[in-house]
């Protein structure tokens, strides 16, 4: 090899290397920040009020849902409430385009890089969660609105049978019209059709005091795939199936109506999951390309004649290669992780009054022992006002 | 024709460096191309100063959902009928008017006060003492008032156990329902907003008023 062609080699090579450089280097003006930017407490409220501050913008919403879900057990329902109205205005108003969203379908730009406003079962439980303070608030007109915003979330599911087919929002939105003074019979037709182990309870619109129940921890999110580009969803857990409620002289039952594992994984297919097919299939073909590039290229450039050739070659090699690197099919695997795994509803006519609720959750309405015990105290002041009881089995 | 052998190498080699010079543009340009810089850099990094707009124009962030345009745009529509209602135009007196709350049958938790508060703003403003609205929503601050006026605690300029509340001579209603489809691409919301005015004293409406609006969204590919 004489002193020409090892100069040009020299400069290919510097050239490839500047181009990786540039490549992975990354542009300065992207505003990276750690979610370690903060000090974290253990406390769930307090990290998420932090979180809320200083994670990435992109993260905002999901430490959004995560602190109102908190909130919402810590009975801090003010700061619920204003964690929520921001989240669905967020929700609200993903129809605006979003260039981060645009990114995430790039090639090389990776899904998790999205704006997070969750998948439709995390969607549903933002509205929900609204709803029950907008009854709280003695506001059933609008809650009804968030339960149907929240069936809306569910109803384009890819396999029809289940889509919207939420037990509880229907039964809410069929008892709110009741108590409106409209026909509510025809949402709790849908709810007793989309029932699939317990039946919903009656409607009842003289009932003025309401428990909405949650229990256990609820599905989380996995990838699996050569690329982790095939978004899974791993099923929840709960020890609790039933709430038993001892109030006053009566005893009502809250069953689990609706299961949020059977919920993200009953949706079928997204959008999104055929762009990262698309995705891994450029990864897997151009890093082939680039290894047969490659290979070919070096063999080539060991002859003489064939020596340019060959490292043009081994450069297009290199090139693809770089590309397939650059290539990022991920699935995004950011999870509302702090939803419940069941979601129930009992309620209870009660005359005015002082009451202190005892909520026993256990696994079977049969079962003698209570796993937890929570406790409820309220005021029945005007028999024609509902009282809403938010419990849960769970503290974060 | 040059026989140097020196000045033919120069030749050569001027040739071939050009020819890496031209293969160095060629494989640059793809890799800068694809590195992504451009879209990874942020626009208006330093934000957008605060735009006032107006409350009958669509904004730049616009959902599917009841917005101020939206509120305008009806209620205007609404104060302009009921101004034209014969009940109303060829009334004897000032015909007294109570709000009555709105029924929001919609998708959307929204704040139905709003739309009379407007309506009313608008009659107030512009009807000239044609209607005049009671303000019942303050009904118990009134009788306070007036309770305290009886007893004399307060000054009155007038027989203060002679009964001056007014009575309705229409109810001022409406309702809000919404109709919404949604596929795998995005939404559709269409929302009818409907007032009444009733006479309490037939149960007669004598006017009823509607505005609809429909608003679409498609929804971005990596969200569905």
């Amino acid at each position: 090899m004489n002193l020409m062609e090892q100069t040009l080699k020299r400069c290919l090579w510097s050239l490839l290397a500047l181009a990786v450089a540039v490549l992975t280097s990354g542009c300065a003006s992207g505003r990276t920040l750690s979610a370690t930017s903060w000090v974290r407490t253990g406390d769930a409220l307090v990290d998420g009020r932090n979180a809320i501050s200083n994670a990435p913008p992109k993260d905002k919403l999901l430490w959004q849902c995560r602190t109102a879900a908190t909130a919402m057990r810590r009975g801090s329902v003010l700061e619920a409430k204003q964690i929520l109205d921001a989240v669905i205005l967020r929700i609200e108003g993903r129809f605006q385009g979003d260039r981060s969203a645009r990114k995430a379908r790039s090639l090389f730009g990776e899904e998790s890089k999205k704006s997070f406003i969750g998948e439709p079962y995390e969607r549903v439980m933002a509205y929900y969660y609204r709803g029950v303070i907008y009854w709280m608030d003695g506001e059933p007109d609008n809650a009804r609105a968030c339960f149907k915003s929240a069936m809306l979330q569910d109803s384009d599911a890819e396999k029809k049978e289940f889509a919207a087919d939420y037990v509880l929002l229907d039964y809410l939105d069929g008892l709110a019209t009741s108590k409106l003074a409209g026909d509510g019979s025809d949402s709790f037709k849908r709810a007793l059709a989309s029932a699939k182990t317990v039946p919903p309870p009656p409607l009842d619109s003289s009932a003025n005091v309401l428990f909405f129940v949650e229990m256990g921890r609820g599905p989380t999110k996995y990838a699996t795939g050569e690329y982790a580009q095939e978004l899974r969803f791993r099923q929840g857990h709960s020890d609790s199936r039933v709430a038993r409620i001892v109030v006053g002289n009566q005893t009502v039952i809250a069953n689990a109506l609706d299961d949020l594992s059977f919920q993200a994984t009953t949706r079928g297919g997204r959008v999104m999951d055929h762009i990262l097919a698309n995705k891994a299939v450029f990864k897997s073909t151009t890093d082939t390309l680039g290894n047969v590039a490659l290979i070919s290229g070096l063999i080539l450039s060991q002859n003489k004649g064939t020596q340019e050739a060959g490292l043009g070659i081994a450069a297009a090699g290199l090139l693809s290669k770089i590309i397939s690197s650059a290539t990022t099919p991920t699935a995004d695997t950011r999870a509302w992780e702090n939803l419940p795994q069941y979601l129930g509803f009992a309620s209870a006519h009660l005359p005015p009054g002082q009451y202190s609720a005892r909520i026993e959750f256990s696994d079977s309405s049969a079962s003698p022992t209570a796993r937890t015990t929570r406790l409820a105290t309220f005021t029945v002041t005007d028999p024609r006002k509902d009282i809403v009881i938010f419990v849960s089995d769970q503290t974060q | 024709m040059n026989l140097n052998p020196k000045s033919n190498w120069n030749l050569n080699w001027k040739h071939r460096v050009a020819r890496a010079g031209r293969a160095a543009v060629a494989l640059a340009a793809p890799l800068i191309l694809f590195s992504g810089c451009a879209s990874s850099g942020v626009h208006n990094p330093r934000g957008v100063p605060v735009t006032q707009m107006k409350a009958d124009e669509r904004g730049f962030v616009a959902g599917t959902g009841v917005e101020s345009q939206d509120l305008v745009a009806v209620t205007d529509k609404m104060a302009r009928s009921i101004l034209g209602v014969p009940e109303i135009a060829n009334a004897q007196g000032v015909p007294r008017i109570v709000l009555e709350p709105v029924k929001n049958e919609t998708r959307f938790p929204i704040n139905k006060d709003i739309f009379l508060t407007r309506i009313r703003t608008e009659l107030n403003t512009k009807a000239r003492g044609k209607v005049r609205f009671l303000a019942r929503e303050n009904m118990a601050v009134l009788e306070k008032e007036r309770a305290l006026k009886q007893s004399g605690q307060v000054t009155s300029n007038s027989d203060p156990n002679v009964v001056e509340f007014k009575g309705a001579d229409f109810f001022l209603t409406g309702k809000l329902q919404g109709l919404t489809t949604q596929t795998s691409k995005g939404i559709s919301d269409y929302v009818l907003y409907s007032f009444q005015l009733i006479d309490p004293r037939t149960s007669d409406i004598v006017w009823e008023d509607s505005a609809e609006i429909k608003k679409q969204g498609l929804e971005d590919a990596s969200y569905r």
